[in-house]
């Protein structure tokens, strides 16, 4: 059965080590700036004073690089790879095949408090700030925002089962060096976090589409600016949720095969 | 001759205050608040080359801000400290070439190398001249029987034979003074005494100066003469073991284990100091009374399901002279 | 000591860290092919932003890619001698620092001597194989000077870098903190000198010429082998790279030094 309060209090106690953990949540608050000021920087040179490019106008763009960096910063709040490997190494996670929980549930709840905290404390105060002074396109539309929304928890729940996945593969690799590089790759260039889709050679937007992680940026962001709009919305979110389902299945059976190899083999 | 002196020793720290709940989360976020903490108050001694001493206290007592002084790790917030004629902090490099340490958790070994690399780097590091090096390592495989391990790499030795080959590695430049902590935690009873024989036999034979930090009380009572004792940063006790060993040293804990009864338990010659469910803490002086007699005592009423006699570990030895205090036979017998 | 009694303690030390990481061989190759794969996807990213644009800042890809190529060569001489300084804090919060504080050599000289990452082959394979497709596609002209004002500036490079993670380490002097400091500022300050750094406003490229010299690692000296120029800095500046290095590196030693002694007295 499932017990809302357990994983509730995972959510809770990470909310209140997040705090405790304060440097932290200044230090990625720092990089994400950074990183803005990085891809704002290039996008602006690259529309070298141009109105539009490819139909998107600059403002568009620009909007679309500051979700994506806000987004960017959400989905770097959770447990990172080489965390959950380094967990697998130590044998913590196999530790806790002992409780009578459901492990990547309950990483998933503790991911929640500590993407919570950083929202509230770091993140909305900054893109506020940033939304308001900067000339950028904000959704006249509520149900744009709440479609928004949607696609970027949506986005979440994909990226969560992805690094889950691929962090569990440690329980079957000797060595993860390249894994973790073709993860980060795929991350931010084939989810479309710092370059949209629309500007790819087309043989390679026609992979991307056909792979999970444009689900992570390139649909709430493209939402968000109105490049995906109306009946499109429904299909991309669609198309999300397939994704979402897919992954889940196979972090599942991955966990599932890597609690029986702990159980065999004691890790 | 002093080779250690110590005087009015201080040492504090800052740290910050651990803020809770929601709100103390939030402002923890933005500000913190510092206390000093004294983790060295005033402590003041001196060791006489030779001397083999156990530096004595519970966890945080301020043993290893001491030793860390006394290495020039740390610089003393107030008093003095000469080691071999040198003040460690202002001129540590000198120091170290008179001192060796050991910690008992921490290697100071190359980790993946085989072991006798470790030692040709601290030739190197420590400019031990070849014929010194090479005297030195014959005796030490002699003593310490290194060469079963010579050629393993460091992370695939066993803890025993990791700290042989970690205390043969604090002595490859014949330091005048060694220090040593914990050198027997986490080993069997076998490894215990070999670790023990051998810093007896140094000491005795180089004549070097040992202080020694630990929790066994094994450790103490085989091998040191004089143990200084201290708590919360000062100093409880400085004077021969045996005069600790003799007062507290004879007490014993009887832990039994007794079928259910309704009557309780009343002893003659013990004091019940603790229970929980059937099981009892039994204390006891083996001088007055001895174990079997108690045990006999019990069985006339109870029926004992399990029992074990515990020695008094260092801990509790500590803590019992700091709640009965040492006042009436402290006279320090040395300062 | 003296100085050659420590060039030759160096090598002892550094050939026996070689040693030790020798002895995890699939991890040693796993780590190339990793940096190989990383660096090609930066690579590939930079191609796909440039194929609709084909300028960034007046930098074509090959330019680009040259640029991205000295800052990777450098980065990996960096990682050989000083990537280990970022997890300084590590040593110090489980103790293990303290054995580099019992021994009578220079503490910094021991730490830095300590590990030696021979495993930026990956960066090595990587940059040279870009610097010969870049020159026959620009079809620069190499010559003896300019093979040496390479040699020079990554060098510079390097010390500046180096001087970067050293002055980050002692960041862990007084916060026991360092690994951190090297993700949020070295990490993205490292990705944003894969750019041009004319495309950043000028407040950006002032700090990143003066404060935290990073211009000096692979922009100055790029522009002065592509012959392109640096708006708002004098041409030719990259030709300072080596001294700006030296000077950085001094500083950066002596703030370890600083953090050592603050260690002293507070131990943790």
């Amino acid at each position: 059965m499932f017990n809302y309060r357990v994983y509730w209090t995972f959510a809770k106690k990470s909310f209140l080590r997040s705090a405790v953990y304060r440097f932290d949540v200044w230090s990625r608050l720092g990089s994400n700036i950074i990183f803005l000021l990085m891809w704002g920087s290039i996008w602006t040179a690259l529309y070298a004073g141009k109105e539009e490019a490819g139909g998107v106008s600059f403002e568009a763009m620009l909007t679309y690089i500051v979700v994506s960096q806000f987004l960017t910063g959400v989905n770097g709040a959770g447990t990172p790879l080489w965390e959950i490997q380094e967990k697998v190494r130590t044998g913590d996670i196999a530790l806790e095949l002992m409780r009578p929980f459901d492990v990547p549930l309950r990483y998933l709840f503790a991911d929640f408090g500590s993407v919570a905290f950083y929202i509230v404390t770091a993140l909305l105060p900054l893109y506020t700030v940033l939304f308001i002074f900067m000339d950028v396109a904000l959704p006249t539309d509520w149900l744009t925002w709440v479609y928004f929304i949607i696609a970027s928890v949506i986005g979440f729940l994909i990226r969560y089962c992805i690094e889950m996945s691929f962090g569990l593969l440690t329980f079957f690799l000797v060595e993860t060096g390249g894994i973790e590089d073709i993860f980060y790759f795929a991350m931010s260039l084939l989810s479309g976090s710092v370059i949209p889709l629309w500007f790819f050679p087309d043989w390679l937007a026609t992979i991307a589409i056909y792979l999970p992680f444009q689900g992570i940026y390139y649909i709430p962001n493209s939402i968000f600016i109105g490049e995906i709009a109306g009946l499109e919305i429904l299909t991309s979110i669609g198309i999300q949720l397939f994704w979402v389902v897919v992954t889940y299945l196979v972090l599942r059976l991955i966990w599932s095969r890597a609690s029986k190899k702990v159980i065999v083999q004691g890790g | 001759m002093p080779i250690i002196e110590v005087e009015h020793l201080m040492k504090d720290f800052k740290i910050a205050k651990r803020e809770t709940g929601f709100a103390g989360a939030l402002k923890s976020l933005v500000k913190r608040e510092f206390i000093t903490k004294e983790a060295v108050k005033d402590i003041s001694f001196t060791i006489n080359e030779g001397e083999m001493v156990g530096y004595i206290g519970p966890n945080g007592a301020g043993k290893s801000t001491t030793i860390k002084m006394l290495t020039g790790i740390l610089v003393p917030s107030g008093g003095h400290v000469r080691v071999n004629g040198i003040v460690p902090y202002e001129d540590r490099q000198e120091n170290a070439k008179n001192i060796g340490v050991v910690f008992g958790q921490r290697t100071q070994l190359w980790w993946d190398l085989p072991t006798i690399e470790s030692f040709e780097l601290l030739k190197e590091i420590y400019q031990v001249s070849n014929e010194r090096y090479k005297e030195n390592m014959a005796t030490f495989i002699d003593i310490l029987g290194l060469d079963e391990f010579l050629n393993t790499p460091v992370r695939q030795l066993s803890l025993g034979q990791r700290m042989r080959a970690d205390i043969a590695a604090s002595l490859l430049h014949d330091p005048p003074i060694l220090f040593l902590d914990e050198p027997t935690i986490g080993l069997d009873v076998v490894a215990k005494e070999r670790m023990r024989t051998f810093i007896k036999e140094i000491n005795k034979e180089r004549n070097i100066t040992v202080i020694l930090t630990t929790h066994d009380m094994e450790d103490i009572e085989q091998l040191c003469e004089r143990m200084v004792l201290i708590d919360h940063g000062q100093k409880v006790y400085d004077g021969e073991i045996s005069v600790v060993k003799n007062r507290f040293g004879k007490i014993r804990t009887l832990v039994v284990d007794l079928e259910e009864s309704k009557r309780t338990l009343q002893l003659m010659n013990g004091e019940v100091f603790k229970e929980e469910a059937n099981r009892y803490w039994i204390r006891f002086n083996r001088e007055e009374v001895s174990a079997s007699e108690i045990i006999n005592q019990i069985t006339k009423t109870h029926n004992i399901k399990d029992l074990t006699v515990e020695e008094p570990e260092i801990e509790s030895i500590i803590s019992r002279i700091y709640q009965e205090g040492f006042e009436e036979i402290s006279e320090p017998v040395r300062n | 000591m003296t100085l050659m009694r420590y060039i030759e303690l160096y090598f002892k030390l550094v050939s026996a860290g070689i040693r030790a990481q020798l002895q995890y061989r699939f991890a040693f190759v796993m780590r190339i092919v990793g940096m190989i794969t990383s660096y090609t996807g930066t690579a590939v990213t930079m191609w796909v932003m440039l194929y609709q644009f084909q300028e960034l800042g007046s930098w074509n890809f090959y330019e680009m890619l040259f640029l991205f190529a000295i800052a990777v060569l450098s980065w990996g001489f960096c990682i050989i001698l000083f990537f280990h300084f970022r997890s300084l804090d590590t040593y110090i919060l489980n103790g293990t620092f303290d054995r580099f504080l019992v021994r009578p050599i220079n503490p910094f000289f021991h730490f830095m001597a300590m590990k030696f990452d021979v495993a930026s082959f990956g960066q090595f394979i990587f940059s040279i194989f870009v610097f010969i497709w870049v020159s026959y596609e620009l079809g620069i002209a190499w010559s003896l000077g300019k093979a040496l004002f390479l040699i020079a500036s990554v060098v510079g490079g390097v010390l500046i870098q180096g001087g970067l993670l050293v002055i980050i380490s002692a960041f862990a002097f007084w916060t026991t903190k360092s690994e951190q400091f090297y993700w949020v500022v070295m990490y993205p300050a490292r990705n944003l000198t894969n750019y041009p750094l004319v495309i950043y406003p000028k407040l950006v490229q002032w700090f990143t010429a003066f404060v935290v010299p990073f211009g000096f690692v692979n922009y100055f000296p790029a522009a002065v082998l592509l012959e392109k120029e640096t708006p708002f800095f004098p041409d030719n500046i990259g030709y300072f790279s080596p001294v700006v290095g030296i000077v950085f590196f001094l500083v950066a030693y002596y703030i370890w030094m600083l953090g050592l002694s603050r260690y002293k007295s507070t131990g943790s």
